[in-house]
């Protein structure tokens, strides 16, 4: 599996990373979300040497990462970044020859991926002659032919057509089930959740939740409910007053239904009844939060998260 | 199925793209023929037109016609100047020519006619074949066997007793090197140009960030500046060859295994300048992130390769003295200026030793710090990064 070990980094007074620790484990897609400047790229960039922490260390299967750990990862930078002059398919032959592949199972492997991009007929073509789009899938490429078994992508989804999210995500998946370790960074939290084994959430350089969705769910809330009354408007506070300890998150519109938390120990029970009292209850039910929500709640917890700006 | 490069390895592998990618493009091509065409159009335009070599168009009319003209081409010849005998019927018809602007001059009898005034290397051989023919006719006149004239006027000639039978062809061959010089400042500005906007290229293209996952920042900078070397070396063959066909072919040079020795010093110091420039370069554009900026980061090279230049003109011009001997041994200077006083045999073993070590220890120097540079800078994206900052951010060896 793939460790990132009490990393720290500081550029000048800015600090990037600050004993950040996460583990991914071979077949399992880890997402990786946070603010703007919180760190995500620079803990990518060390991951792959581009980067060296201040402190701690990076270890795949134990390892302690150096130049022939690498050459199992793939990467894929936030910015891109190919040659833009270079034809498609002698850029993917050099790229995993720079990473240790032989001629041959390069330029096979190389016109595999292309063919199955939809890319083949261009492989003569130079980079700069393709849409952005398909850039992003030889990007895509570039990362995946030395045939990886750690993939580490920075924003490999933005900018794409959801069909091309959805041809993204298969070959990934892909990736994922025969064995790879996938880590990709992401502010498109749907796709994360929909996507991802697990997520980490860094703020300012430091992990602050990680686990399965499902995990962090149970770590924040698994209290909340919707609840909808057929009653005069001013319901829910009548409600969360009647129940000793209740909140009301989310007031609803009009005659919608509202957002309740309950205090841990508190029956979901007397919720109900209370709820009843004041009306005919048209709704009642857990409310799972998205990640939208959790991350929400967990980045705002404390309101310095643009510490590490320039840390991007 | 793959396992990690050495980093000689890699350095080859990026060597190979460079060399390729580069050969490929277009402006390759036209920088290319553009020389070369410079160079042939230098070598064969003067004796296309007979620059330099005096041509007279000459009628000899009156009995002594033939006998003078005999003369004065054997004098032309010596006198490296070249006569065009013209057949006239007579002297009015000489004359017609004459005023025509076809013929430079006429002889009658004991007159040259011409438009307006006798050229004077003209002069003196016509007049020397006048008065050798009317010497001997004079002599036989007074009853002497021709014969005996003749013999004793050939044996009244000079012989000479060249003291530096070699000068010519050293001046020849420090010609040769100095034209060599001024093509590879050209080249030197031009290659380390390339480098230098393979670095930038790489930097604002991002790509650098892909290529420094895989293979250390030391790896990707060597292989560039070996593989663009390489072609420059190809490509200054490619010059060097064709000048001196061109020059062969047309005459300018008498073609010799000596002459190849001017070519041999230049392209020598060429891989010696090239890689101080080049790492230079290098470290120059990895501060910078667009090609917009390229032009300012690297004016001091330019001021630099400028002052090489110049340098090149005053040991050409400056045979003897301290000044040359000066120029010629500070790197990276020497690059340009040495090879020039080394063909022409001027400079003293030990010059070209300290010459040689100077340079080398300049390149090992600027190995390190330009480096060093270039890995510290490299990944920094935005504004110029400061020297001192780009220095401490590199690191010695990446592990």
């Amino acid at each position: 599996m793939l460790e990132l070990d009490r990393l720290s980094k500081r550029y000048g007074d800015v600090v990037a990373l600050d004993d950040l620790s996460l583990t991914v484990r071979p077949g399992q897609m880890y997402g990786f979300v946070g603010t703007n400047g919180a760190g995500k790229t620079t803990a990518m960039r060390i991951v792959l040497g581009v980067l060296d922490a201040d402190a701690g260390e990076v270890r795949w299967q134990g390892q302690r990462l150096g130049p022939g750990v690498r050459r199992e990862f793939g990467y894929m930078p936030e910015e891109r970044g190919l040659y833009p002059k270079m034809r498609l398919l002698e850029q993917l032959v050099f790229l995993a020859r720079l990473r240790g592949t032989a001629e041959p199972v390069a330029t096979r492997s190389a016109r595999a991926l292309l063919d199955r991009f939809g890319l083949a007929e261009r492989a003569g073509d130079r980079v700069e002659q393709l849409s952005l789009g398909n850039q992003q899938r030889v990007q895509l490429a570039a990362a995946l032919v030395h045939d990886p078994t750690v993939l580490v992508l920075d924003e490999p989804f933005s900018g794409l057509d959801p069909v091309g999210v959805d041809s993204m995500a298969t070959i990934l998946r892909e990736r994922v089930d025969t064995g790879a370790a996938l880590v990709f960074s992401s502010h498109q939290l749907d796709l994360v959740e929909r996507l991802c084994d697990a997520v980490g959430i860094i703020r300012a350089g430091r992990l602050v939740a990680d686990g399965t969705v499902a995990e962090l769910r149970g770590v924040t809330s698994s209290r909340r409910f919707r609840v909808q009354v057929g009653a005069a408007p001013g319901w829910p506070d009548q409600l969360a007053a009647a129940v000793r300890g209740a909140t009301v998150l989310d007031h609803g519109r009009d005659d919608g239904p509202a957002l309740f938390e309950l205090p841990a120990g508190t029956d979901d029970q007397v919720l109900l009844a209370a709820a009843q009292r004041l009306g005919a209850v048209h709704q009642f039910g857990t409310a799972e939060p998205t990640l939208v929500e959790l991350f929400r709640e967990v980045v705002s917890e404390e309101p310095e998260s643009d510490d590490a700006e320039a840390a991007a | 199925m793959s396992r990690a490069l050495s980093f000689r390895e890699a350095v080859l592998l990026v060597a190979r793209r460079e060399f390729i990618q580069r050969a490929r493009d277009r402006s390759f091509f036209v920088s290319t023929a553009i020389t070369i065409g410079i160079i042939v159009l230098v070598i064969v335009f003067p004796k296309a037109l007979n620059f330099g070599a005096d041509e007279y168009t000459v009628a000899y009319v009156g009995p002594d016609g033939p006998a003078i003209q005999a003369v004065a081409e054997d004098q032309a010849e010596l006198s490296d100047l070249s006569l065009v005998a013209v057949d006239v019927a007579d002297a009015e018809q000489a004359e017609q020519m004459v005023l025509a602007g076809d013929l430079n001059a006429y002889l009658d009898a004991d007159s040259v006619v011409v438009e307006r005034e006798l050229a004077p290397p003209l002069r003196a051989v016509l007049e020397n074949a006048h008065s050798s023919v009317a010497g001997t006719r004079a002599l036989t006149d007074a009853g002497l066997d021709p014969e005996q004239v003749a013999s004793a006027l050939d044996t009244a000639e000079l012989e000479t007793v060249t003291l530096d039978p070699a000068a010519d062809e050293r001046i020849t061959r420090g010609t040769i090197a100095f034209i060599g010089a001024l093509v590879l400042y050209g080249q030197l500005l031009g290659y380390g140009f390339w480098v230098a906007l393979g670095v930038v290229e790489e930097k604002s293209s991002r790509v650098v960030e892909v290529l420094l996952s895989a293979i250390p920042a030391r790896a990707l900078l060597a292989g560039k500046v070996l593989g663009i070397g390489v072609l420059g070396l190809a490509q200054l063959f490619a010059i060097a060859a064709v000048s001196v066909a061109a020059a062969a072919l047309v005459g300018s040079i008498a073609f010799e295994a000596s002459m190849l020795q001017p070519i041999l010093l230049v392209l020598g110091w060429f891989v010696l300048g090239y890689i101080a420039y080049a790492c230079l370069s290098a470290a120059a554009a990895a501060r910078v992130s667009r090609q917009e900026e390229l032009q300012n980061a690297t004016t001091p090279l330019t001021m630099l390769a400028m002052v090489s230049f110049f340098a090149s003109f005053f040991v050409f011009f400056n045979t003897s003295g301290t000044g040359p001997l000066v120029v010629s041994v500070i790197p990276p200077v020497s690059a340009l200026a040495m090879p020039i006083r080394m063909a022409r045999g001027d400079a003293a073993l030990w010059d070209i030793g300290l010459a040689l070590v100077l340079m080398l220890g300049l390149i090992a120097a600027l190995i390190v710090v330009s480096g060093r540079v270039y890995e510290g800078a490299v990944l920094r994206m935005g504004a110029k990064v400061p020297l001192a900052e780009a220095w401490r951010s590199g690191r010695r060896v990446r592990s």
